[in-house]
């Protein structure tokens, strides 16, 4: 059965990659791409998501040349499944209406989530490595489809890393334990193994886009396709931190560490860094005017969260991490889908140039507003959980340096939402010409907007699906009910806040409609009566260098960045690849030379 | 049921009186303000009567759906962060959420108000919702870092759970946070802008700034957001660092009276104090706001947070 999943994903990527009509593509992969989703709702009878079952075997193994495979379903895949899984047939609908020719996203998208399937069912390091690089070379190949020059190249060479990095780990681990099962591989603490570990964390770090390791982000966030980058940023970049959570808790890394440190001081730094990338990311975010690469810094920062938890490490740390995790590969989808479809529509991707659009594509609208919501941590969704039980973990822990780091990258996150919300969709309307998204579109959006609801007013059921992912790894749980959650410190209470919302909305709402108004273009409010025409010349909406005040307060301290090392080392790089190729004139009187002298070496060196 | 029924009773006539008293202090603080000005000043019950003549004109005008957003979200948010603040010790819903709560609550207003202003297509709005969060980043700094010193001495983050544990002794009394105070007033400056951090308004640069465009009832919901917001920063701060308020435990009816008049007075005082500082100094520009905020309060604030440290590892 399971050899048959991987196989249909396979032949469909395969059928694809033939088909130029973009819409029958994207049937096949829609069709193919919900295989892995009944997967996971097969295997979510044993792990809580109880819905319906057909018997879905869970381990195989797979001898191919002599080398034996071997896959297994545990907790924590299969809740990563979920949160990775779910969002594909929504991309998939999305990329209906989004590519009106199969020009290879399809195709490569297949073969990309046969590879995260493998990543997530591997059981050993090999066949994890195996299909990591695989996940990197097809990702690799939609990336390149961007055609842009610089996102190819950072692309590139930040996997190599990853893949180096990861691969060093994994030679020092079969050196020390002779087995690559995870299930064998037992950790002592000594330097190989420790530093096997962090290798390998830092590996991983960089398919997540930590701080220092996110260079590569902004460029290949802004360049490639939407539905792809949706996937990279919400699914992908998950990826990175299933690896850590593995290296960290489910193979016991992270005591290990604490072992041989004697400190709590490794697992500090990562949550440190994390901080500081939630903190940096969010202040970069709000400076930018392109609106892909706002939301690709506000990836690396809403990320940076994830590694704090894993960094604090106690159970409610993780609790909200691994929230947060979800929550991120949905909402950020719905933003960068929701970034496509005006892009599909207006063309443009620069904040100054857009503005109104929500009055033409209200739903669109709709959508990335309740993703905002989740985005910023405003209790109208789920995202808030998450975020809370970080910050009571932290709190807990008496974290004095991240607790503070965390808050104040999150109200900055208040920042680059209000620079999307009015820069795209608010202010003046500049586009009486377009028309709401495709309607498969617009449901491919609200279907990712969804859980975003449900896990706001039951909070109680994700804890309840990543339950036996904790307690496998022995980490404790969060004391919850369907709808409060408590901690030590406090207690959280769903139920009570959508409630006293609903309560503390009858005011507000009998004024509302106790009063009559009427609807008024703003133009005419706002220039009096006179023509608009006169003023066509002068913009009144203002989302030029919206944050220039602060922008100038800030950028001496962010312009040495590590975007800046990592460019100064490439022209480095670029520089010593000229003086290198100097040797190669073109001329054949000069190789003709080279020839002589080195045969006069060769001769010189025989005769001494 | 009973008791369910008398909850929901409770929490409306606290909510209500919540209101009142935020629309009356607009009035007061218009009256302080002119007498340190040497004005006569408008009669203390004047936000009543606006708020009453806005509410009930009869020409509303509303720029679409999104400008409506303001009008539903500023007060909903604004009523519902209330709901979670404990008034004179009367906890409403404080026992079912925490400080992080209300401090994200307390964005639900200003985000709906955001986006009406955003709607209204006025590039001063847009301007004056700018300055507005980039004063929330500014003063947030200072303030989160003390309620983190907050919970980690108190070891709750609950403010239910805060003002409960300040019964022997309010923590303005603890050395501390007697700093912690000073630099949480300071932010509240911010927070309820007043001079000299009155940017997001500023009346004679933008006009008014996000309100530039708000007329009828909207503009009336715009200014019960405001009474509200003056009732939940006062009353946050005084439940953080004021014990909410509560000098009687017994329960009676009395207590609850006395408690109740307690709260008043210490919102009164703090909200005056705010309006002396404000009468009598010029507006900084945003970029100094920031740098004060961050260089000065925040370097304050972290003594504070790591005196607590160290006076709660020992």
């Amino acid at each position: 059965m399971l050899e048959l999943i991987f196989t249909a994903l396979l032949v469909a990527s395969f059928v694809t990659l033939f088909v130029k009509n973009g819409r029958v593509a994207a049937v096949i992969s829609l069709i193919a791409s919900l295989l892995p989703v009944a997967a996971i709702i097969d295997w979510g009878n044993e792990f809580g998501l109880k819905i319906f079952s057909f018997g879905l075997e869970k381990s195989m193994d797979f001898s191919i040349a002599g080398i034996t495979m071997h896959f297994s379903v545990t907790a924590l895949a299969w809740f990563f499944g979920v949160m990775i899984f779910f969002l594909i047939p929504p991309i998939m609908l999305f990329s209906y209406s989004f590519f009106e020719k199969n020009r290879g996203f399809f195709p490569f998208m297949l073969f990309l989530i046969t590879a995260v399937f493998g990543i997530l069912l591997a059981s050993d390091f090999l066949t994890l490595f195996f299909f990591w690089e695989l996940m990197a070379a097809s990702s690799f190949i939609l990336v390149y489809m961007g055609r842009d020059r610089k996102a190819i190249i950072s692309y590139l060479s930040f996997s190599v890393l990853s893949a180096v990095l990861i691969l060093t780990g994994i030679a020092l681990i079969y050196s020390q334990n002779g087995t690559l099962l995870f299930s064998n591989v037992a950790f002592s603490a000594d330097e190989v193994t420790v530093s096997a570990i962090i290798l390998m964390i830092a590996g991983f770090a960089v398919k997540s886009a930590l701080m220092p390791l996110h260079a590569w982000a902004p460029f290949v966030y802004s360049k490639a396709d939407e539905p792809f980058v949706a996937f990279l940023s919400g699914g992908l970049s998950k990826m990175g931190y299933y690896g850590m959570f593995l290296m960290l808790f489910a193979l016991p890394g992270a005591k290990i560490l604490q072992q041989y440190f004697d400190s709590t001081v490794a697992t500090y730094i990562l949550a440190l860094i994390g901080a500081i990338s939630a903190f940096i990311g969010t202040l970069l975010a709000f400076m930018e005017d392109d609106l892909r690469k706002l939301l690709a810094y506000s990836s690396i920062a809403q990320l940076g969260y994830i590694a704090v938890g894993f960094g604090i490490g106690s159970s409610l740390a993780i609790t909200g991490a691994l929230f947060q995790a979800f929550n991120h590969a949905f909402f950020k989808s719905v933003l960068f889908l929701a970034a496509g479809a005006v892009a599909y529509r207006t063309g443009k991707w620069k904040i100054s140039e857009l503005g109104g659009v929500a009055y033409k594509m209200p739903f669109t609208f709709m959508a990335a507003l309740f993703s905002i919501f989740a985005l910023a941590a405003i209790p109208i969704t789920s995202g808030f959980a998450a975020k809370w039980l970080l910050y009571e973990a932290a709190v807990s822990n008496k974290y004095i340096f991240i607790t503070p780091i965390m808050l104040i990258a999150s109200v900055g996150a208040f920042l680059y939402s209000f620079r999307i919300l009015y820069g795209v969709f608010l202010g003046e309307n500049r586009h009486d010409d377009i028309k709401e998204a495709p309607l498969p579109m617009v449901a491919g959006m609200f279907l990712l907007v969804m859980p975003l609801i449900i896990f706001l007013i039951f909070p109680g059921y994700m804890l309840d699906m990543m339950h036996s992912a904790l307690v496998n790894a022995g980490i404790g749980t969060v004391s919850h009910t369907n709808y409060v959650i408590s901690t030590g410190m406090a207690s959280y209470n769903t139920i009570a806040v959508v409630v006293g919302m609903m309560i503390a909305m009858i005011p507000a709402f009998l004024i509302y409609v106790l009063r009559k108004h009427r609807n008024i273009d703003f133009k005419d409010n706002f220039l009096a009566g006179e023509p608009y025409e006169i003023y066509g010349h002068i913009s009144m909406h203002a989302a030029n260098n919206f944050y220039k005040p602060i922008e100038d307060v800030l950028m001496p301290y962010l312009r040495k960045g590590a975007t800046s090392f990592y460019m100064a080392l490439y022209n480095a790089m670029g520089r010593v690849s000229k003086t290198v190729r100097r040797i190669y004139t073109g001329l054949s009187q000069d190789y003709a030379i080279y020839v002589a002298v080195f045969l006069l070496i060769i001769m010189g060196w025989l005769i001494w | 049921m009973v008791d369910f029924l008398i909850k929901i009773a409770v929490i409306a006539l606290y909510t209500t009186i919540a209101m009142l008293v935020g629309i009356l202090f607009m009035g007061i603080g218009r009256k302080i303000v002119a007498r340190v000005h040497n004005r006569v000043g408008p009669p203390v019950y004047q936000g009543f009567i606006d708020i009453a003549k806005l509410l009930t004109k009869k020409t509303n005008i509303s720029h679409g759906w999104i400008y409506d957003l303001a009008l539903l979200f500023s007060l909903t948010g604004i009523i519902l962060t209330i709901l979670f603040l404990p008034i004179g010790g009367v906890k409403l819903l404080g026992t079912e959420g925490d400080a992080f709560l209300v401090l994200y609550l307390l964005a639900i207003p200003a985000l709906g108000f955001a986006l009406g202003a955003g709607a209204s297509g006025n590039p001063n709005a847009a301007i004056g919702v700018m300055r507005a969060l980039v004063m929330m980043l500014s003063y947030e700094l200072p303030f989160v870092i003390t309620m983190i010193a907050l919970m980690i001495y108190y070891d709750t983050s609950s403010i239910a759970q805060i003002v409960e544990l300040q019964r022997a002794r309010w923590a303005i009394m603890i050395p501390p946070f007697m700093l912690a105070a000073a630099v949480a007033d300071m932010a509240l400056q911010g927070m309820l802008m007043e001079a000299p951090f009155d940017i997001p308004t500023a009346p004679h640069e933008i006009a008014s700034g996000p309100m530039a465009e708000f007329g009828g009832k909207h503009l009336g919901s715009l200014m019960l957001y405001k009474a509200g917001t003056i009732v939940a920063y006062t009353t946050l701060f005084v439940d953080l660092f004021l014990g909410g308020g509560v000098v009687m435990h017994d329960g009676s009816i009395l207590s609850y009276i006395v408690n109740f008049a307690v709260w008043f007075l210490l919102i009164l005082l703090i909200f005056t104090l705010s309006l002396l500082i404000n009468a009598s100094f010029p507006r900084f520009r945003i970029e100094q706001a920031f740098k004060f905020y961050w260089k000065y309060e925040a370097l304050l604030a972290f003594i504070s947070l790591i005196w607590v440290y160290l006076m709660v590892i020992s």
